[in-house]
C-alpha cells in the first residue's frame, strides 16, 4: 500500500498556493490599473484583433489569408495594427485569448467563434469597457457585440427551393447535414426541411452527416448509396464535391445538387470535371473576415453606426460559370471560390493570391462596400 | 532544501514556473503587472478545468481513466442552460453522479476495462447532450453566476478552497486510504478485505458530480450552454492529472497536484498569447510542454526511489 507519506504536506502545499493566489490579488486590486488604457489610439493606428477559434480547414484558412491581405493593403496598411489568434475549438482557450486582448487594450476584436454561446460572458467584459466587437460565420450570442453574417435559414431555403423547382416538385432527394449542435448547421437544416416539408410531391429518403468536410462526405455518401433508391437532387451542406464524386464512383446518375462554393463542385458544374452537374453553389463568404474587419474600423473611426450587418450570399448557377470568377481552374477542389465577390454590385474584390498566400493584391486599394 | 524541493510534487513546480514565466512575458509585454481583472478572468475560466481534472485524478488514481467526462460535461451544461433554474442545477449535480456511477458499474461489476466503457458512454451523453440542446443557447439565473464566478469579485476563490478542503478532508476518511490501496495493488487490496468493486464505484460517481459541477461553473461563466462544451475537457482534464504528477499506474499522486496541473495549463496560453507566438506553432508548444512536464516528471520519481 502506498499511502501519502507525509500527510501533512499537501495540506501545507495547498495552503501555500492558495495564500499565494490570494496575496496576488490583494496586490493586484492595490494597483487598481484599467486594463483598457485606450488613450493613445486615435492618434496613431488603431488596433484590430482577429480571434479565430479552428484553423484546420480550407475556409478557416483562406478566411485568415483574406484578412491578412487586407492587413497589408491600402487602407488599412496606414491606419490599422492587424494582430491574429487561433484557439483551436476550446472555448476556454478563446476566452484566455479575448480576455488578454482586453489587457492589452485594443481597440476592436473580430471573433469568429468556437461557440456561439460560450464567449458571451468575455464578450459582456469586452464590450464593458468599451471595445468594440464584431463577430461573424460563427457569430457570438451577446447582443453587446455587432454581427457580419448571412442569414444561414436561408442558404438552406434556398438551395432546396432551386432542387425542388429543378425537379418539378417531383422526387427523391437526399440531405447532407454539417457538423451537428452548431448554430449554422441547425438552420441550414431548419430552412431545406421547410421547403422540402412544403412539397408533398418531394420525398427525403436520406439525412446524413458529411461534417463540413469533403472526405468525409464521399465516404459517407459512399456508404449510404448501396441503400437509396434512385436519388434526384442532393441538398449539401458542405463537402459537395465529395458527394458527387462519391455518386460518379458508384456509377449512379448524377442527381440535381444544391451545395456550398468549394470549387470542385463549381469545376462539375462548369463541365471542367466530368460529368457535368447541373446545380446551384452558395458560399459562406471568407471575405466576411474583411467585412468585420471594415466594419470595426468604421465603428471605431465614427463612420459607421454600431448597427450589424447581413450581407446576400455570393451565388453561382451551373449556367453561369465564369472562369477566374467564379470557378478557378488553378486551384484544389477544395478551395472555396467565393474568397471575392464578383458582378457589378461587388461588395469587395480581392485577387486569387490573397485568398492563397494572405499576400497583398499588387498596388490595389482595398475599396470594402458596407452593405446598408 | 533539496531535500524539501525532492518532497514537493511535480505538479507545484510546474505550477510555479508557469507563474513565474506568465508574470515576466506579461510585464515585458505590456509594461506593468497583472491587474485583478487579469486574474479574474483566469480564476473563473480554470475553475471548470479544475473540477474535471479533480474527477479524473480520483478516477487515475485507482489506476482508470475516465474519459467520459466530456460527455458528463456537455450533457450538463445542457441540461443547466437549456433549464436555468436554481432547482435544477441540483438535479444536474445528481445527473452528473448518476453517469458517473453508471460508468463505476459497468467497470466494477460489469468487469469491463474503463477505456472501453467510458469510451462507449462519452458517446451516449454527448449523443443526449445534443438531444437536450441542439442549438447552443439557453441561460443561467443572474444570481448563480454574482455567487459563483463574479466578474467583479474573486467568489470563484471561495469554490476553489473548498473543492482543496474537499479533497483533503476526503484523503484521510476510509475511503480515501482505500482508493490508494486499490491503485496501488488490487489484489492485495482485495485480499486485506478492501471492497475494490464499491471503490470503484464510488470513484466513477465522484468524478460525474466533479464534471456536473465543472458544467454549472462552465455554464455560469460563460453565460449559455454549447452542446459540445464537454469535448475538449477530455483532453486538457487527462493533461492536468499527468502535469499534476499522478501516475498512471494509479495508487500514486493527488488530486491538488491535478488542480495545479489545470491551472498551469491555463497559464501556458496565456504564456504563448504574451510570448507573441505564431498562431500556428501554439499547439505544438502546448504538446512540448505536456512532454517536457511528464519527462520531469519521470525523472523526478526515479530521484525519488533511489534516495
Amino acid at each position: 500500500m502506498n499511502l501519502p507519506r507525509h500527510p501533512g504536506r499537501a495540506a501545507r502545499a495547498a495552503v501555500a498556493v492558495v495564500a499565494a493566489t490570494l496575496l496576488l490579488i490583494v496586490a493586484a486590486c492595490s494597483d487598481a490599473g484599467s486594463p483598457a488604457s485606450t488613450g493613445d489610439a486615435k492618434a496613431g493606428k488603431i488596433k484590430i484583433a482577429l480571434s479565430n477559434s479552428f484553423i484546420g480547414n480550407q475556409w478557416r484558412v483562406e478566411m485568415e489569408n483574406v484578412y491578412k491581405a487586407a492587413c497589408a493593403m491600402p487602407p488599412y496598411v496606414d491606419e490599422v495594427e492587424c494582430s491574429v489568434f487561433n484557439a483551436g475549438n476550446d472555448v476556454s482557450t478563446q476566452s484566455r485569448q479575448i480576455s488578454n486582448l482586453i489587457s492589452q487594450g485594443v481597440d476592436a476584436i473580430v471573433i469568429n467563434a468556437a461557440s456561439t454561446s460560450g464567449l458571451n460572458g468575455v464578450v459582456q467584459q469586452a464590450c464593458d469597457r468599451g471595445i468594440v466587437v464584431v463577430s461573424f460565420d460563427n457569430t457570438v450570442d451577446n447582443k453587446c457585440g455587432l454581427t457580419v453574417n448571412t442569414d444561414q435559414i436561408k442558404f438552406g431555403q434556398q438551395l432546396a427551393q432551386f432542387i425542388v423547382d429543378e425537379l418539378g416538385g417531383q422526387g427523391n432527394v437526399v440531405m447532407v447535414t454539417g457538423v451537428a449542435g452548431t448554430g449554422a448547421d441547425n438552420d441550414r437544416n431548419k430552412g431545406a426541411k421547410d421547403v422540402f416539408a412544403a412539397n408533398p410531391g418531394i420525398k427525403v429518403v436520406a439525412t446524413y452527416t458529411g461534417m463540413w468536410d469533403s472526405a468525409t462526405a464521399q465516404r459517407n455518401t459512399s456508404a449510404q448509396l448501396p441503400n437509396l433508391p434512385k436519388v434526384d437532387g442532393v441538398w449539401v451542406s458542405g463537402g459537395t464535391d465529395g458527394v458527387i464524386k462519391a455518386f460518379a464512383a458508384a456509377n449512379r446518375p448524377m442527381p440535381v445538387v444544391g451545395g456550398e462554393a468549394e470549387n470542385g463542385f463549381r469545376k462539375f458544374m462548369a463541365g471542367l470535371l466530368t460529368p457535368k452537374v447541373k446545380g446551384m453553389s452558395i458560399g459562406q463568404p471568407p471575405f466576411l473576415s474583411v467585412i468585420s474587419l471594415e466594419l470595426a474600423r468604421a465603428v471605431v473611426k465614427g463612420e459607421h453606426p454600431k448597427e450589424s450587418i447581413t450581407i446576400p450570399f455570393p451565388v453561382a448557377t451551373s449556367d453561369n460559370m465564369v472562369p477566374g470568377e467564379t470557378v478557378f481552374p488553378d486551384l484544389p477542389d477544395s478551395f472555396f471560390a467565393d474568397f471575392t465577390d464578383s458582378g457589378p454590385n461587388a461588395i469587395l474584390v480581392l485577387c486569387q493570391e490573397a485568398a492563397t498566400d494572405g499576400t497583398p493584391c499588387p498596388g490595389k486599394t482595398l475599396d470594402v462596400k458596407l452593405p446598408s | 532544501m533539496r531535500d524539501a524541493l525532492r518532497r514537493v510534487s511535480l505538479g507545484y513546480l510546474v505550477l510555479a514556473a508557469t507563474a513565474v514565466a506568465y508574470l515576466v512575458v506579461y510585464t515585458s509585454r505590456l509594461g506593468r503587472f497583472p491587474t485583478s481583472f487579469d486574474y479574474l478572468s483566469i480564476l473563473n475560466t480554470t475553475l471548470p478545468l479544475v473540477f474535471v481534472a479533480i474527477g479524473q485524478s480520483l478516477v487515475v488514481l485507482t489506476g482508470g481513466i475516465d474519459l467520459s467526462v466530456g460527455g458528463v460535461v456537455s450533457l450538463c451544461v445542457a441540461v443547466t442552460a437549456a433549464t436555468a433554474s436554481i432547482p435544477w442545477i441540483f438535479a444536474v449535480l445528481a445527473l452528473g453522479t448518476a453517469c458517473g456511477a453508471l460508468n463505476g458499474l459497468v467497470v466494477a461489476y460489469g468487469r469491463i476495462a474503463p477505456i472501453l466503457t467510458t469510451l462507449a458512454t462519452l458517446s451516449i451523453f454527448s449523443g443526449l447532450a445534443l438531444r437536450v440542446l441542439p442549438a447552443p443557447g439557453g441561460s443561467i439565473p443572474y444570481p448563480v453566476r454574482q455567487v459563483l464566478t463574479n466578474p467583479a469579485a474573486p467568489t470563484g476563490l471561495i469554490w476553489l478552497g473548498l473543492a482543496v478542503a474537499g479533497w483533503l478532508v476526503l484523503r484521510r476518511t476510509r475511503f480515501g486510504m482505500r482508493v490508494y490501496a486499490v491503485g496501488s495493488d488490487e489484489s492485495s487490496a482485495r485480499a486485506v478485505g478492501v471492497p475494490a468493486a464499491a471503490v470503484k464505484l464510488k470513484v466513477y460517481a465522484l468524478s460525474g458530480l466533479c464534471g456536473a459541477l465543472a458544467a454549472v461553473f462552465y455554464v455560469s461563466t460563460t453565460t449559455a450552454g454549447d452542446a459540445n462544451a464537454g469535448t475538449p475537457f477530455i483532453l486538457t482534464s487527462i493533461a492536468s492529472v499527468v502535469v499534476g504528477g499522478v501516475a498512471f499506474s494509479g495508487g500514486r499522486g493527488s488530486a491538488l497536484g491535478a488542480v495545479a496541473g489545470a491551472v498551469a495549463l491555463t497559464l501556458v496560453i496565456d504564456i504563448l498569447f504574451f510570448a507573441g507566438i505564431d498562431p500556428l506553432y501554439q499547439s505544438l508548444f502546448q504538446g512540448l510542454f505536456l512532454v517536457v512536464a511528464v519527462l520531469l516528471g519521470t525523472v523526478f520519481v526515479r530521484r525519488r526511489r533511489l534516495s
